[in-house]
């Protein structure tokens, strides 16, 4: 499955911005053979996906199919019990040897990514710039000024720089859910994770968070998003994913996948979301 | 002779050590249940004027120690030529100080009583103090029988304190034979068994009286 | 009530201050300590944990202080009594304070941890710099109406002869023969403090109530 996606949908790919030390043809994720339950019940059914550097994959599929699981794997918030992920070519969770990995050296990983939530998670004793400076700091020690210097410019850039000072618990929803994304970009991830993060705003919030998420893209970061929003999904991705009960049915360019999907699975859902 | 043994031989003085404390106890303990419910009904609003004194009442003992009220009793009180002896200063200092501390328990579960039982008991005819006694006190005191409870392990505590005003009780009793014998470790490991045991005893009970207040709906009103 | 007598009860109330101030301020470590190892549910220290703490909630201050202050002795060992004063105070309030800040683990948000460890904090770092923060806002409240309590029992050290705010009363007396005055303004004395502490916690209750997002 690892040459099935497409570059169609996006017209430039400059070199991502995280400082990545691996080589430029590893994938930013792989995922291979993963497989997750929850008591019994088999939630992801060997899934292998592969997110190149620069792409943005968005995953569809209705609710209780798996989304967040897998999303949440991938930064290892969920241990799989079979298969295997890589970020940048390095395996998260387990060494070599098949034994789970230290905290350290998961926190390790971890760092290399970056997740947003659906309720956003920020820290609510924390003013706004702090929030963005507080892994920066902690996690890769990095001098206080500098860490304050980078959190004002990815500030600016999902448009939230006269908010620095405030705490969260001022904000609106969209407001909360730019800064939880500069949060995440503070650690010049190799990958973001977002887990539907315009379900829990009110409709006339969302645009400004896809509108970042949209920049973002074209500056080429590498995403995972999971989304009910159709439209984005369609103008954003390079590869749509659809999950259904743990298992990948169909994957495909946004253009194939919008326009002539395989399954009839996949054309019900769609009709029911256009 | 171990000091176990010796202990034994003394236990006649443990025994009425208890039985001091038990009743000091459950005499200030009733004592204070009924001024509690006296200053949740005074508070009631029959009489405006006398809610604010009786606020500024309830929350200044609630700032002060218990052994600085039974100082008041027993050493202040000569002053104004009352004289009571130390086991009723003890007893009635408990009582005065733990009834202001269900006063206040029972007023915060007052805050949420649902006005609308209190209309449809006008609305019926009950008078006020009908109303009081059949309609809100009950409900309110099975709605705060987790607070009483720890209220109860208070008190039993403060008995304690007796001691100082040399009332005769438990700790009176451990500390006379841990003179007397040399042999505080042992006296004083008794004597805490028993504290601890009685504490135990009563939040079993709170807890069985919990059962029985579902069983009889009391917590879904 | 002449100078001396002022004096002597401003030198009780000191007394109480310093003494229940120390006590105060290791028993919160100490409960945060305790509440980490419970956190760790290790086999049989967990359980002497919980019997620790149900005999601590149960025991009077005055017997506790009598019994650390009397059996010393026996093992060798002779406190002074505002050790064994401290010592009595602070066993008894560690045993609140562990519950306090034990809850305020358990229900510190799931969500955030998460938001930590997906940024690559490791648990301890999560902790220092994302759960404690909180969890001290959070159990404040709980903290400075546990401290109005190591007050209100503090006099219970008078038992093993510390010469602490109520105590006072009696020396003060002794000489003048009017006890009332003494005890009167000790009253006072000791609803200035608490009367601070509580002002104090609503403040903290503020501030908590601020935090939930
Ligand atoms: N911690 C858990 N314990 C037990 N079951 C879980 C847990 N988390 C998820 N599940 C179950 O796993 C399945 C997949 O959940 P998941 O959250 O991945 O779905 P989703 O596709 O993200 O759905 P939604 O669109 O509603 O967010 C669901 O049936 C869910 O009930
Ligand atoms: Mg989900």
């Amino acid at each position: 499955m690892s040459d099935l996606h497409a570059t169609a949908g996006r017209q430039a790919t400059p070199e991502p911005p995280a400082a990545g030390n691996s080589h430029v043809t590893t994938a930013a994720v792989s995922i291979r053979n993963l497989s997750k339950s929850f008591d019994d019940v088999e939630v992801l059914r060997d899934v292998n996906l592969e997110v190149k550097q620069g792409d943005v994959v968005t995953i569809l599929g209705s609710s209780g199919s798996g989304k967040s699981t897998l999303l949440r794997c991938i930064n290892w918030l969920e241990q799989p019990e079979r298969g295997t992920i890589h970020i940048a070519g390095e395996r998260i969770g387990m060494n070599a040897d098949g034994r789970p990995m230290s905290v350290k050296a998961l926190a390790r990983v971890r760092a290399r990514t970056g997740m947003v939530f659906q309720s956003f998670n920020l820290w609510p004793h924390l003013n706004v710039l702090h929030n963005v400076t507080e892994a920066p700091i902690h996690v890769l020690g990095q001098p206080r000024q500098e860490a304050e210097a980078r959190a004002r410019e990815l500030l600016d850039k999902v448009g939230m720089s006269h908010k620095q000072d405030a705490y969260p618990n001022t904000l609106s929803g969209g407001q909360k859910q730019r800064v939880a994304i500069a949060r995440a970009l503070a650690m010049q991830p190799e990958v973001m994770l977002f887990d539907e993060p315009t379900s829990a705003l009110d409709p006339e919030l969302v645009g400004e968070v896809l509108g970042v998420i949209k920049a973002l893209s074209a500056e080429g970061y590498t995403m995972v998003i999971v989304t009910h929003e159709m439209a984005f999904s369609r103008a954003v991705s390079d590869q749509v994913v659809f999950l259904e009960k743990g298992l990948i049915i169909e994957q495909a360019d946004p253009e194939t996948f919008f326009t002539r999907p395989r399954t009839e699975r996949v054309q019900r859902f769609l009709e029911r979301h256009q | 002779m171990s000091n176990w043994q010796i202990l034994w031989q003394a236990r006649d003085q443990f025994w009425s050590g208890f039985l001091s404390t038990m009743t000091i106890f459950g005499c200030a303990i009733s004592a204070a249940f009924v001024i509690g419910c006296v200053l949740l009904y005074l508070l009631e609003g029959s009489r405006p004027r006398l809610a604010v004194p009786l606020r500024v009442f309830i929350d200044g003992m609630r700032m002060l120690p218990f052994l600085i009220l039974a100082y008041l009793l027993y050493y202040g009180l000569p002053s104004f030529g009352i004289r009571l002896d130390a086991w009723w200063s003890g007893v009635g200092a408990l009582a005065v100080y733990h009834g202001c501390y269900i006063a206040e328990i029972f007023r915060g579960s007052r805050l949420t009583f649902p006005p609308g039982q209190i209309e449809a008991a006008q609305a019926h005819g009950f008078t006020r103090s009908k109303m009081f006694l059949r309609l809100i006190l009950p409900q309110i005191v099975m709605q705060t029988r987790p607070l009483l409870g720890n209220q109860l392990i208070y008190a039993l505590k403060d008995t304690a304190f007796l001691v100082i005003i040399t009332v005769q009780e438990l700790t009176a009793a451990a500390n006379s034979l841990s003179g007397t014998y040399f042999i505080p470790t042992e006296a004083f490991i008794v004597v805490i068994g028993f504290y601890w045991a009685v504490s135990i005893v009563m939040e079993v009970i709170v807890k069985q009286c919990g059962r029985f207040g579902s069983r009889r709906g009391f917590d879904n009103v | 009530m002449n100078a001396s007598a002022w004096h002597m009860l401003l030198e009780g109330a000191w007394t109480t201050l310093w003494i229940s101030g120390v006590s105060i301020a290791m028993g919160v470590t100490a409960g945060l300590i305790l509440a980490l190892i419970r956190l760790a549910r290790v086999p049989v220290i967990d359980q002497l944990l919980v019997l620790y703490i149900s005999l601590a909630r149960a025991t009077p201050l005055v017997t506790l202080a009598l019994f650390i202050f009397l059996s010393a002795p026996t093992f060798g060992l002779q406190l002074d009594r505002n050790v064994a004063g401290i010592l009595a105070l602070t066993l008894n309030t560690t045993a609140f304070n562990a519950e306090i800040w034990r809850s305020a683990f358990r229900n510190f948000s799931r969500e955030q941890r998460e938001a930590a460890m997906a940024t690559g904090m490791t648990p301890w770092i999560t902790f220092r710099r994302i759960m404690l923060p909180q969890m001290v806002i959070t159990s404040l409240p709980g903290l400075i109406n546990e401290m109005s309590f190591l007050i209100k029992g503090s006099p219970a050290i008078a038992v093993i002869g510390i010469v602490d705010l109520t105590r006072v009363t009696n020396r003060i007396s002794a000489v003048t023969y009017e006890p009332l005055p003494p005890i009167l303004v000790a009253c006072v004395l000791y609803m200035a403090i608490i009367g601070g502490l509580v002002w104090a916690q609503r403040v903290a209750e503020r501030r908590a109530n601020r935090l939930a997002v």
